[in-house]
């Protein structure tokens, strides 16, 4: 890790949304907010940089994260510690105080719906059913091993990550804004598991694949793991009100213009001709990869979205929501045949 | 790698038209239109049945071996079927017996060329010397359609010959065309079969070699065959007076190949009918006997009637033939196709004159005949004595001598035992009497065994009577001059009056190379007695070539009306001259648009609005990269391209940046002025001249159509 990128500690943020500031100076703020929160993790989590960018990119953008990899690889570290970063500094009153930075379920076979959502529990007291938060009420949750539960609280993940509310016992409860899920699933080890159903996968913006980091990373892990699990180190955090604040910022600043968004339509409908794909990615993915290709895009410094933010993001939204014809193996080549008419239509547009 | 070789459907698409047309040429002139239609479109769809069809499902399964099977049961079927067409009453009934023929020929051909081609494709598809037997078949297709324009029938195929000639071209440069075509095609079929990359190149070096081809034609002429002909009539022209000695016969040299070439073409520009049924050109004549056998004579005073050089004036015979009463004066142009020794007329000619020659290519020598042609018939030469009366005894000697061998003297007076008493004494009589045995005794042919005799006319008249004409005139001769008629033997063309077919101009092919017997009377002179065997066992006739005849008149003739002709169909059809003028026109105005485009684009920039500069300085720039050689792949987004340019044009990324910037719909307004703009645009200006050879920018700077590569 170099030193300069933790330099930025905590600044009093320009929350200053009444004046009409620039885009320049939105999309500062925004990006500072990012960049603290990726030093933060930084810290805990070493050459996994590409990793660390696209899940924020997730964070602020609304979505989830699928993790795809081998144990020890450090998706939990990476949860974790982006779970810690944000920190609420109470200044909301409104919310609810169950409601914790950072939760981890543990996928298993036996668990249950309501071990998840939460549940009424009779109170002998007052002699009536209060609801017990579950561990989706958090800014953070980590879904381990997601694959390794039944379909039936995968399903109860549905609700949660596409409305961000749980429905128990038909009294609906909302999640955080900030809701947030990382969930990881073991690509090789897959006896006794659960696959996930496409609609389930169609809710996670992104499915990442970490390969194994580096030799020089690998050796920094083993140089400073004693220094990272030092609870005393000084932590960069960012509050839960900043996240959801460059999200609104971004929103706000960053321009998508038609040409992008009907570049994004005819790759789609490209790939759903395509005769090597089954099953062409939904229109949802399209929607949710409008605010992602935002933040991609403030995070390069640019207040616009081109083409460059397609080619970074798409492999990783289409990645799981497309289902290949038998024989099929390298999804690469199709997603480039699909993209090479549409994006040349979008760089033709700019001499237009 | 195989299938996307062969799916392809460009290269396809141009080896089925190559072959297509080899069956359409093979066909032209073995069927109806119907057919040669079908024979081409059955091509086309073996072709694209094969090479589409031969990697998927249904054919890829199939062995080599039963594929051709399948194609020639096809084959089979389809003759079968065109056979029931034409056999049975039921569909002539049903339509027309035109239609049903139609209808039969066009299965009949679609079947052949269908089933044919299968098979080539599939051989050359699937084994390695399967393109080689294509490529053989489409040469043997061209030779087998240009090879009826050997032998000098210009005028052949009549596809190509009529279409050059009423258009005023000379048919070889066509056919030449044709040829380079041939050529081409059969490369591009090579070398599609070998996916070779450097097929342009290679078009290109065979292109300039087929022009050079032509261009030589155009200066130097066609390279013409050396045709003999069976009389010696033919070769260099003569230089001097010189006489060749040469074996006038000849055993098994007269093969008939080339017989019905032509040799020359006279154009009658005065109106005669040989009585005879006959035109007789005399070239030369075999007079003085020199111990064996009749020679041109050595003698001055011999032989004064003929000429015997070429001049580039007119040059008269120094002794003129009687009887001018019944003489008519013919003049006629005549035009050598192949290189004579001596001059020929139509007999008797009495001078030559030279003449400018209409098609240097064509003709090798062209010159006006003026002849004295005899009217006189028969009874006319009754009654009539013979030789000159300036003619010394040395030369009556001459002309009365012959073989020391008593068998023609003794055979001619049992000849003319038995004429009638009154003509007993007549010279034409006792002639006609052996002219008369000859006819109905001398059986024509021309595999003879009579040339390495020491007298091979003895050998022919005392022995089988089986000869050619010159055995049949040196005989008739030898027997004249023993009853005492001074006779020779007259060399030269003799062409039935039939083939001038009503026209001016008369073709003299090879085989009208003739030799014949002449006697002298003195107030007539030279008189042709020539034998004319009745049983022959050879067929000298030959297809009378009126088209080519008229053809190669009307170039000899090379008036002004048939100038006019040409014209006329000229105008009439496309103005070649002018198509060209457009052409270059065209090319012009496309190079100077472009030059002005070009310019335009790299200069408005500077004259340009602040809000229009994102757009028109990075096409600017596109365009001087583009020139350069970098230009966005297709797919390619901006910010790739910039990076790849990046050694280049390192601040092409800022300028992507900008644009992109505008382009995509920042709402950041405090975007570079006017002024920032120009000096990105020089930057990378001067970032391009420093980082590319000089000679990539002087071709920038060149190249008119740099700018259509940037986008």
């Amino acid at each position: 890790m170099t030193p300069d990128s933790i330099t930025e500690v905590t600044e009093p943020m320009p929350v200053s949304d009444t004046e009409e500031t620039s885009n320049t100076t939105k999309i500062d703020a925004a990006v500072d907010v990012l960049n603290r929160l990726s030093s933060a993790v930084k810290q805990q989590v070493l050459g996994r940089d590409d990793v660390i960018e696209l899940t924020l990119i997730a964070l602020v953008a609304d979505g989830h994260v699928l993790l795809e990899d081998f144990p020890g690889s450090g998706k939990t570290t990476l949860a974790k510690a982006l779970g810690e970063a944000i920190v609420d500094d109470g200044s909301d009153k409104n919310r609810a105080d169950f409601i914790l930075p950072f939760r981890r379920i543990q996928f298993t076979p036996d668990l249950l719906p309501s071990d998840v959502t939460g549940v009424p529990v009779f109170d002998s007291n007052s002699n009536a059913f209060h609801f017990r938060h579950g561990p989706l009420f958090a800014h953070v949750v980590l879904a381990d091993e997601i694959n390794r539960t039944s379909p039936k609280v995968q399903s109860a993940m549905l609700e949660a990550m596409g409305e961000k509310q749980v429905t128990v016992d038909n009294i609906t409860y909302h999640l955080d804004a900030l809701f947030f899920v990382i969930a990881t699933q073991n690509p090789l080890d897959l006896v006794g598991t659960y696959p996930l159903p496409t609609p389930q996968l169609d809710r996670f913006l992104f499915k990442i694949t970490m390969d194994h980091i580096d030799r020089e990373s690998e050796l920094d892990v083993l140089d400073t793991y004693k220094q990272r699990r030092d609870l005393k180190q000084e932590k960069i955090t960012v509050t839960r009100d900043e996240v959801l604040f460059a999200r609104e910022q971004i929103d706000a600043a960053v321009t998508i213009s038609s040409s992008i968004k009907s570049a994004l339509v005819d790759i789609s409908r490209n790939l759903r001709e395509d005769e090597r794909v089954l099953q062409g990615n939904s229109t949802r993915s399209m929607v949710l990869m409008l605010p992602a290709l935002q933040v991609a895009a403030a995070l390069r410094g640019r207040d616009y979205v081109s083409a460059a933010d397609i080619e970074l993001l798409l492999p990783r939204v289409l990645g799981h929501r497309i289902e290949l014809a038998p024989g099929v193996a390298d999804l690469n080549k199709v997603l480039v045949d699909a993209m090479r008419g549409p994006m040349e239509q979008l760089a033709r547009g700019t001499l237009a | 790698m195989n299938a996307a070789k062969t799916q392809h459907f460009l290269p396809t698409s141009l080896r089925a038209a190559i072959i297509a047309s080899s069956y359409w040429v093979l066909s032209l002139s073995l069927t109806v239109v119907s057919g040669s239609v079908a024979s081409f479109i059955g091509c086309l769809f073996a072709c694209y049945l094969i090479d589409l069809g031969i990697h998927r499902s249904p054919m890829k399964r199939l062995r080599t071996f039963t594929i051709n099977l399948l194609s020639l049961s096809f084959l089979l079927l389809g003759l079968l079927l065109a056979s029931i067409v034409t056999s049975t009453a039921f569909f002539s009934d049903l339509a027309s017996p035109i239609f049903s023929f139609n209808a039969a020929e066009f299965i009949k051909w679609f079947a052949i060329s269908a089933s044919l081609t299968v098979c080539l494709r599939v051989l050359a598809q699937r084994t390695n010397y399967g393109s080689v037997i294509e490529i053989l078949f489409v040469a043997i297709a061209f030779v087998i359609t240009l090879s009826a324009h050997r032998n000098g029938m210009i005028h052949r195929p009549f596809v190509i010959g009529d279409y050059a000639l009423t258009r005023g071209i000379d048919p070889s440069s066509i056919l030449m065309a044709f040829g380079c075509g041939a050529v081409l095609s059969l490369a591009a079929l090579l070398m599609i079969e070998n996916n070779h990359r450097r097929l342009p190149y290679h078009f290109t070096v065979l292109g300039l070699l087929c022009f050079s081809l032509l261009f030589y034609v155009r200066l130097f002429g066609l390279p013409t065959p050396q045709l003999t002909d069976d009389l010696g009539l033919t070769g260099q022209e003569q230089a001097g007076n010189s006489s060749q000695q040469e074996n006038p016969f000849r055993d098994s040299d007269n093969n008939a190949d080339d017989k019905e070439a032509p040799v020359a073409v006279v154009v009658f520009r005065d109106d005669y009918e040989p009585l005879n049924g006959s035109y007789y050109f005399r070239e030369s004549a075999y007079s003085q006997f020199n111990g064996t056998m009749l020679d041109f004579t050595t003698r001055s005073d011999m032989d004064q009637d003929l000429i015997k050089n070429f001049t580039s004036s007119r040059i008269e015979a120094s002794q003129l033939p009687k009887a001018e009463d019944q003489r008519t004066p013919v003049r006629a142009s005549i035009g050598m196709l192949i290189s004579h020794r001596t001059p020929f007329g139509l007999e008797s000619p009495i001078a030559y004159e030279n003449t400018a020659n209409p098609n240097n290519l064509r003709f090798k020598r062209t010159y006006d005949s003026y002849s004295q042609a005899p009217e006189y018939d028969f009874n006319y030469l009754l009654g009539r004595e013979l030789g000159r009366a300036d003619w010394s005894q040395e030369v009556w000697d001459e002309y009365l001598e012959l073989p020391d061998d008593p068998r023609y003297g003794e055979l001619a007076e049992s000849l003319i035992a038995d004429l009638k008493p009154e003509f007993t004494d007549d010279p034409f009589a006792k002639a006609w009497a052996v002219k008369t045995y000859l006819d109905e005794n001398g059986i024509y042919s021309l595999k003879n065994e009579h040339a390495y005799e020491t007298d091979p006319a003895g050998s022919f008249l005392f022995g089988d009577l089986t000869g050619y004409c010159m055995h049949f005139s040196f005989a008739a001769t030898y027997m004249f001059r023993s009853l005492g008629i001074p006779a020779r033997v007259g060399i030269g063309y003799s062409v039935p009056a039939s083939n001038k077919a009503g026209g001016s101009s008369l073709l003299i092919q090879a085989v009208h190379g003739h030799a014949w017997p002449e006697i002298y009377f003195r107030d007539i002179g030279w008189v042709i007695v020539d034998p004319a065997p009745q049983q022959t066992l050879v067929d000298m006739t030959t297809d009378p070539q009126n088209n080519l005849q008229q053809l190669l008149g009307d170039m000899l003739r090379n008036d002004a009306s048939f100038d006019d002709f040409l014209e006329s169909q000229q105008t009439s059809s496309i103005n070649l001259q002018l198509i060209l003028n457009v052409l270059y026109a065209l090319v012009l105005a496309t190079l100077l648009s472009a030059y002005t485009i070009k310019f335009y684009r790299i200069w408005i920039p500077s004259r340009a609005a602040t809000d229009k500069q994102y757009r028109l300085s990075y096409r600017a720039m596109l365009d001087q990269l583009a020139a350069v050689g970098l230009h966005r792949q297709f797919g390619e987004s901006r910010e790739q391209f910039a990076q790849r340019v990046e050694e280049v044009a390192p601040s092409m990324q800022k300028l992507t940046d900008n644009h992109l910037a505008l382009a995509l719909g920042s709402q950041n307004k405090n975007n570079l002025d006017a002024a920032k703009w120009a000096e990105l645009r020089s930057t990378i200006a001067q970032e391009i001249g420093r980082n590319t050879q000089t000679w990539k920018r002087i071709l920038a700077w060149i190249n008119p159509f740099s700018w259509l590569l940037s986008k």
